[in-house]
């Protein structure tokens, strides 16, 4: 640490810090308070705001309990996102490679504005496309059959598999962007001297690169996993009626029955998973930003 | 050495499939949103204008394109304020616990943002507000934040702190040098979360989709309920105009600060 200065050890706090004051207050009003308020509503029997006797009752997660469609949801939501998560891994690690190893500077930026844009382009917008590619008389199909490869339209939308393949597709950025940076960050002097020792690329790859990028693929993953199991616009439109994740229950509480505090109960669920990823994905960016201070 | 060649090459098509997978969606919006055809229907036949005629002609799509600007506009200064002054806090400020607070700002990054929205729609209903505009921004911009204070935080880390510190010892007020020496060396950082955070309150679907009101929707909402039961160029040249957004903003970024430095996630 690089803490010039009055020659105290401990770090002093300045008056620069009150600046965080706006922030901490927006994120109390429009954030923490917000998910407490969800969190209790979801264990009272009404709004105390609307009606003036109220008590503690458990009947929303009992009905989550007794109802195995909500557990199935659950199941379903976190398969779509371990799939997701693996496929995003598979197509993003040999770009990352890329682009963490790319010595060329234009070649550099564009890469990443190859990989950024897609990034930029709104959810709607995505799925938009992919079922343009996926559906019936969507480009795949439509190309199959007029070059006579097959006589029926293939079933690519209304099911898990079109949901899995747009969520990969709006995914494989943020894959990316995280392995890049871990990558980069690998000596590329180890890779060498491995190889000088008489070792294949691709066995200086799965001995020395692979290993060390092992951190960020953990937190690729953590993110990934964290943002597919929320989504909502894709399963919706891509998976017809044959998918049902967690998000679509939760919106379908408020829109058909506005029940909006069995949405809540619904959704603390969703949170507690979220949650124990964010921990986790801290974690393992804690430990690999403490790994460069030492390094 | 034959290995060695076909590694490459191994190397180099896989690298170019996953291009592909990445861009080629982008690209058939485009293909979609000039070709004639009333539905969906490939190959093209042609090329029109015809759906960027009647994007721009029909008022439920540019009603909510105003709505989506002003709103991205209210985001975008909030979240530069705020994101900001906390940014400079975080790095500045030697508050103890800076990584956790890091933490909850970054937040709303990685948790679902289906909840962030469904969390405040709770507490604006309880209150008996309905779903005003300002709640709809207060949304958007929690999730805006993160960028602004991610962007500005790496400009921060890359800059010598003894330029604040000779311009100090040189006898400028605190005051005068946060006005003339910090606030220039981060300005790149917050434009280009500035710039971040229009996109992500322009794209926003998951946070609006319960803080709009009927007939007063964003424009994903009103693509969205458009394509659940209408697929036609109307929605391709709707999101091309989007796509197109997006590009501006990439290549206004890398302008501005350059890629690379923003986008350590």
């Amino acid at each position: 640490m690089g803490e010039a200065g009055k020659g105290t050890t401990a770090v002093r706090m300045s008056p620069v810090a009150w600046l965080i004051a706006p922030a901490g207050l927006f994120f109390l009003v429009f954030f923490v308070l917000p998910f407490g308020v969800m969190a209790l509503l979801s264990v009272l029997t009404g709004n105390p705001m609307q009606r003036p006797n109220v008590s503690f009752t458990t009947r929303h997660y009992e009905r989550m309990a007794d109802d195995s469609l909500y557990f199935e949801s659950l199941a379903s939501t976190l398969k779509i996102g371990a799939i997701t998560t693996l496929a995003t891994l598979i197509l993003g690690y040999p770009i990352a490679h890329w682009l963490a190893r790319i010595r060329s500077r234009a070649g550099h930026a564009l890469l990443l504005m190859a990989v950024i844009a897609p990034m930029l382009t709104g959810i709607v917008v995505r799925t938009f496309a992919w079922m343009t590619i996926l559906a019936d008389k969507g480009v795949i199909n439509s190309t199959l059959q007029g070059l006579g490869l097959t006589s029926a339209p293939l079933p690519l939308m209304y099911n898990e598999f079109g949901t899995t393949v747009a969520l990969v597709h709006i995914y494989v950025p943020f894959m990316v962007l995280t392995l890049a940076g871990v990558i980069g960050g690998i000596d590329e002097r180890l890779e060498e001297a491995v190889m000088s020792l008489g070792a294949s690329p691709l066995r200086a790859f799965l001995e020395v690169t692979l290993p060390l990028s092992l951190p960020g693929i953990m937190a690729g993953s953590l993110l990934v996993f964290a943002l597919a199991i929320s989504a909502y616009v894709t399963p919706y439109l891509m998976g017809g009626q044959q998918v049902l994740t967690l998000p679509m229950l939760i919106y379908q509480q408020v829109a058909a029955t506005f029940n909006t505090a069995f949405a809540g109960a619904l959704g603390v669920l969703l949170l507690v998973v979220s949650i124990v990823l964010v921990i986790a994905y801290n974690r393992v960016l804690g430990r690999l930003t403490r790994r460069e201070d030492l390094a | 050495m034959r290995a060695l060649v076909l590694g490459r090459v191994a190397y180099r098509a896989i690298n170019a499939l996953v291009l592909f997978f990445l861009l080629a969606p982008l690209a058939v919006v485009v293909v979609f949103a000039l070709n004639p055809t009333p539905f969906i229907q490939f190959p093209p036949i042609g090329v029109t204008s015809r759906w960027f005629a009647k994007f721009f002609a029909s008022p439920d799509f540019m009603n909510s394109l105003a709505l989506s600007l002003q709103v991205a506009a209210a985001t975008v200064v909030l979240a530069m304020l705020v994101g900001a002054s906390a940014a400079l806090a975080i790095a500045r400020g030697g508050l103890p616990g800076a990584r956790l607070i890091t933490a909850l700002f970054l937040a709303p990054l990685m948790l679902p943002a289906i909840l962030t929205g469904l969390a405040l729609f709770q507490v604006v209903l309880s209150l008996g507000f309905g779903r005003p505009v300002w709640a709809l921004v207060a949304g958007h911009t929690v999730v805006a934040v993160p960028y602004v204070i991610r962007t500005t935080l790496a400009v921060l880390a890359d800059f010598d702190r003894r330029i604040e510190e000779a311009a100090a010892s040189l006898g400028a007020t605190p005051l005068r040098v946060f006005f003339e020496v910090t606030l220039p060396l981060i300005r790149p950082g917050v434009i280009a979360g500035g710039i971040f955070a229009f996109i992500v309150s322009f794209d926003q679907f998951p946070i609006s989709l319960f803080l709009v009101a009927p007939n007063r929707e964003t424009l994903p909402i009103v693509m969205f309920n458009y394509m659940k039961f209408d697929l036609d160029g109307t929605i391709a040249a709707a999101s091309m105009v989007s796509i197109l957004l997006a590009l501006a903003v990439v290549l206004t970024i890398d302008r501005v600060v350059g890629l690379r430095a923003t986008m350590k996630i």
